[in-house]
């Protein structure tokens, strides 16, 4: 088959696919396997290639964090951890709002967000049913909060798991070099939605007094193996520190933690099984061959070819570009095959931009920019479309514009301050 | 054996203008675990048990699964209130507003349904019914069928 219909054909797969996602109407693990079929079947890329662009690391790295969140989600620790912010507030709304986002973005930059927002979200509607003050900015404050802290570290985040996997960067590097912009965008982000929310945040005394009769210590379910969790999720956590010092994956870590989990917990093996997550690990699997089809057929080339010629090579608008359109896209896209499609693009545009190290500033703009942009919209992030339905479901429905109108701005906020974090740590 | 020969036909009824209230009184009375609510045709709208009550009071990201305990929250001060402002609410309104249905749920079935399907429906797992209702063609109630009428037939005929 002559280059130019292959690529032809592995364009139309692309797109139609990216089509399918952006429709939503059947489950994106589907449409992603379908296509990579698709390519194969119609002899685009080989088997092997196909073996070749599944970053193994990835996928292994999602597993064993989901396998080890699983079973921490039985453990009742969310739920004592948000008790004890709203006691430690002495029920005083605003200042519950303010620390159950500081837990949700801690625990989201360590675990997966979605859990964390799903198990933190129902303790919420139960202490503002409590203080009978309206749940929304406690609701949009956690979305926010899980995104900005997912964007703080390696495993916080899909795009920084496949950013990190790829380029093979440690979690220190993802501590030195995005989580310091973090905490600053949280403090701004929680400081507007204080001023925004104030008037509508204000609890008698008497209910605030309800808060303090809740018993965090009986929402430990097991004490046992919380004590068990913790041991292990410290010790992965230390493995990715050492990330120098075992010549290993963070993947190996991970996995090899959820492993000791499952011994020692004593968890019926197919329940933690059936909790991992399954539809994500194949959608990432059709991805990575989908995407490896256009790194082959030399499309991603040409386009990186493209890109260099309207930038002139230039880091720095390179960096801003990519920082400012992942970050809209990321809105109103899935971020994963954004991400996705843009590291081989930027791998190529490496050797002409003056190798690895000059490239760096691109890849820290793409992460923050794709994780930072799932703030703004409601479909923009996993942990968005999670409380959307949760809280449907429980009687307060949010509207895609309603939150829009407070994501869109602090997002847009959050992308200037990381554009100004970008400027003076690197690119000034 | 048929539906027709295992319901009980003494049935109940309430209509959708009596009120929670009354539903909780008859159930309570009659020491019966459901009461089913028609119009004035006697039709079908729904059935009314303790247990939709119950969900209809608690909050449904609990009675939803989000939350499986809440041994650590103290009890809400209006949960009482709560419960004497819906006693007075009409059976069509509540029956209509109600988001979980699995709390009361039924089957209808046509008055000559096997014992056997019956007995299947009952030991659905995905279901978990507890009362089949037996109407007609115009789901006009005839009688109400629970797993104890189909045992009892069963075990009158066998002796």
């Amino acid at each position: 088959m002559p280059m130019d219909t292959k690529i032809l054909i592995a364009t139309a797969i692309f797109v139609t696919v990216y089509g399918f996602l952006i429709w939503d109407r059947f489950d994106r693990a589907i449409i992603s396997v379908l296509g990579a079929g698709g390519l194969l079947f119609l002899g685009i890329i080989t088997q092997e290639e196909a073996i070749e662009g599944i970053d193994f690391n990835t996928l292994g790295l999602l597993v064993g964090m989901m396998a080890i969140v699983s079973i921490c989600q039985k453990t009742g620790m969310f739920q004592y951890l948000a008790i004890r912010s709203a006691k430690f507030a002495r029920g005083e709304p605003m200042l519950i709002m303010i620390y159950l986002s500081i837990v949700t973005a801690v625990l989201s930059a360590l675990l997966d967000n979605v859990t964390t927002v799903l198990l933190i979200a129902p303790i919420t509607l139960l202490i503002t049913d409590a203080l009978k003050v309206t749940p929304y900015p406690f609701l949009f404050s956690q979305i926010l909060a899980s995104n900005i802290g997912g964007a703080a570290t390696l495993i916080g985040d899909p795009p920084n798991i496949m950013i990190g996997s790829s380029q093979k960067f440690t979690f220190m590097d993802f501590v030195v070099n995005v989580a310091p912009i973090m905490p600053l965008i949280l403090v701004v982000t929680l400081l507007i939605l204080k001023m925004l929310y104030k008037k509508e945040l204000a609890a008698s005394k008497e209910l605030k007094l309800k808060i303090m009769e809740f018993r965090e210590e009986e929402a430990i379910e097991d004490p046992v193996l919380l004590k068990k969790s913790l041991i292990v999720l410290s010790l992965v956590v230390v493995g990715f520190l050492l990330h120098g010092v075992f010549p290993v994956e963070p993947a190996t870590t991970a996995l090899t933690g959820a492993a000791i989990l499952m011994l020692i917990s004593g968890e019926e093996l197919h329940n933690i099984m059936g909790r991992v997550e399954w539809s994500t690990i194949f959608f990432f699997l059709g991805l990575f061959v989908l995407v490896h089809g256009l790194v082959e057929v030399g499309l991603i080339s040409m386009i990186a070819e493209k890109i260099l010629s309207l930038t002139g090579g230039n880091i720095a608008t390179t960096a801003y570009l990519t920082l400012w359109l992942s970050g809209i896209l990321s809105a109103f896209v899935d971020n994963i095959p954004f991400v996705a499609t843009m590291i081989p693009l930027i791998e190529h545009m490496e050797t002409y931009m003056g190798g690895k190290e000059v490239v760096m500033p691109v890849w820290w703009a793409l992460s923050i920019g794709a994780c930072l942009g799932g703030n703004g919209s409601l479909i923009g992030a996993s942990a968005n479309v999670i409380i959307a339905g949760f809280a449907a479901r429980s009687g307060y429905p949010i509207g895609f514009v309603r939150f829009m109108k407070v994501g869109l701005p602090l997002t847009i906020l959050s992308l200037l301050i990381s554009h100004i974090y970008l400027y003076f740590r690197y690119l000034s | 054996m048929i539906a027709a020969n295992v319901m009980t036909t003494d049935t109940i009824t309430l209509t959708e203008h009596n009120t929670v209230g009354d539903a909780i009184n008859v159930l309570a009375e009659n020491k019966i675990r459901q009461v089913p609510v028609v119009d004035r045709e006697n039709r079908v709208l729904g059935v009314m048990t303790a247990r939709s009550v119950i969900v209809a009071l608690l909050p449904a990201y609990i009675t939803k699964g989000y939350l499986k305990d809440v041994r650590f929250a103290p009890e809400p001060k209006d949960f009482v209130e709560k419960m004497e402002e819906m006693k007075t609410i009409p059976l069509g309104e509540f029956l209509r507003n109600r988001t979980d249905t699995m709390a009361d749920e039924y089957v209808c079935v046509s008055p000559d349904t096997s014992t056997m399907e019956l007995a299947a429906i009952f030991i659905n797992r995905e279901r978990r019914v507890e009362r089949i209702l037996v109407v007609d063609n115009n789901q006009r109630l005839l009688g109400i069928i629970s797993p104890i009428d189909v045992f009892k037939k069963l075990w009158k005929q066998s002796t």
